[in-house]
């Protein structure tokens, strides 16, 4: 097991990287970045920075594939981290993990700024569906689990059209009507590729549980 | 462009909980799966499982290294922010508690004031001393859907603040957040109530010109730290209309 920190020791919760996560591992992580939270609505301005140490690269990504505007994507992810400070302090260790509270934040935000912008600034389908399926989340120590594992494996088993429109609609932030557009079919069709979709994807899902 | 295909009525199992947590509703649809969320708890269940499911898929996104640059202004935005609002800094405790208190006291004279209006069935005009200068304040009782009193509210649109006082039953581990609905549209967040008793929330310049008389202000209960989708996902647990 081979697990390589940025920085060592107290300050090992900025940008953990790690080839292969263990449980142990995963637990501290989040761990610190829960801790970090509650600190933060102190406002403790250190706890913040770690904080943004620790998620900002992943909330990044999210806001500039979303927005695909440079300088759009840096505007909305300095929004979602006011809107983390004021936030936190509300923030309780709750049942869902704190990376993927914040993603949405940052998801959320990104997609409100694309839509007002209005269609035109949208990424081509191309840029929107090249995210490596299941290529990054080995070495994500924040989000790697069994929930996490058991949707892409569950994922893996629709429909292939049916699994690029979930993709495409997740990762670009796209309506029924822009996958339509992009994929030049008829709404009715994209709308009944998804919901097949997310139909299967139910099934396995709950068939699991 | 609609089709003759899109016209046909949709039919087969309601996805309409997925279709939300993914994001592909617009419009109609949305508006629709929106008053759902606020109406039927077991939708805005369903919604949150999905969102649960479909936060796996944040592990595939690509990091990207954000420049130096956002970090500074955000720390920048932090320091005006202090400097604009000394109640929020550290060494001005007292003040900030006493504001506090003086909301709060405020906030329940006008939960006196509106249930006394409420319960009159023909209300004469009623003045009320306004402590500042500036339009006068808008109130709206907030009627608990299930047990439970009141909640008032008052909206102060000369600060931009709306103040909260009565008991709210927040679950552990949830939070309750502020909401406020214009006529159809979507409910619009005004915050998270850090205190389960009283709340004094900053309006957002962009959401002052839908905080007016009319507008319906609503509490749900959501995940610690507010809904994280920016749309209300956890039951409405008091709701009522703002008045002049």
């Amino acid at each position: 097991m081979q697990t390589l920190y940025c920085r060592p020791s107290k300050v090992s919760l900025a940008l953990p990287i790690v080839l292969q996560a263990d449980e142990t591992s995963l637990n501290s992580a989040r761990a610190a970045l829960v801790e970090a939270l509650i600190r933060t609505g102190q406002e403790d301005r250190d706890a913040f920075r770690a904080v943004y140490r620790m998620t900002s690269a992943k909330l990044f990504g999210i806001c500039l594939r979303i927005c695909v505007d440079r300088q759009g994507a840096e505007d909305v992810l300095h929004d979602v981290y006011l809107t983390i400070w004021n936030r936190a302090g509300a923030y309780q260790p709750g049942r869902a993990s704190p990376i993927s509270w914040l993603a949405t934040i940052a998801r959320n935000r990104a997609i409100d700024w694309r839509r007002r912008q209005g269609r035109t600034r949208a990424a081509p389908l191309a840029e929107a569906d090249t995210i490596p399926d299941g290529a990054a989340r080995q070495d994500d120590l924040l989000l790697a689990d069994e929930a996490n594992a058991r949707l892409h494996e569950c994922l893996e088993g629709i429909e292939v059209r049916q699994r690029s429109a979930i993709r495409s609609a997740f990762f670009g932030g796209l309506t029924y009507a822009e996958l339509a557009e992009r994929q030049a079919v008829p709404l009715g069709t994209m709308k009944s590729w998804v919901r097949r979709g997310l139909l299967a994807l139910r099934g396995c899902l709950d068939a699991d549980a | 462009m609609p089709t003759p295909d899109d016209m046909v009525p949709d039919t087969g199992p309601d996805m309409a909980a997925a279709e939300l947590a993914l994001g592909v509703l617009e419009g109609d649809e949305r508006e629709a799966a929106l008053r759902r969320l606020i109406g039927e708890p077991a939708f805005a269940a369903d919604v949150e499982r999905w969102r649960d499911w479909l936060a796996a898929l944040f592990a595939d996104w690509p990091a990207v290294v954000a420049p130096a640059a956002v970090i500074a202004r955000i720390e920048a935005s932090l320091d005006a922010r202090g400097a604009d609002v000394p109640v929020a800094a550290n060494d001005n405790g007292a003040r900030w508690r006493m504001l506090a208190l003086v909301a709060s006291v405020a906030a329940c004279l006008l939960l006196a004031i509106t249930t006394l209006l409420m319960l009159r069935p023909a209300p004469e005009p009623v003045r009320v001393a306004v402590p500042v200068a500036g339009p006068p304040p808008l109130i709206a009782a907030m009627a608990p859907t299930g047990k439970g009193t009141p909640v008032a509210a008052a909206y102060d649109p000369a600060r931009g603040v709306v103040r909260i006082a009565g008991a709210v039953d927040v679950p552990a581990g949830r939070s309750a957040e502020v909401w406020a609905i214009r006529g159809t549209d979507a409910p619009r967040s005004l915050g998270v109530m850090a205190d389960a008793t009283h709340a004094e929330l900053a309006v957002p310049a962009a959401l002052r010109g839908i905080v007016a008389a009319d507008t319906v202000l609503a509490i749900s209960i959501e995940p610690a730290g507010g809904s994280p989708t920016g749309a209300p996902t956890g039951p409405v647990v008091a709701a009522g209309k703002l008045n002049g």
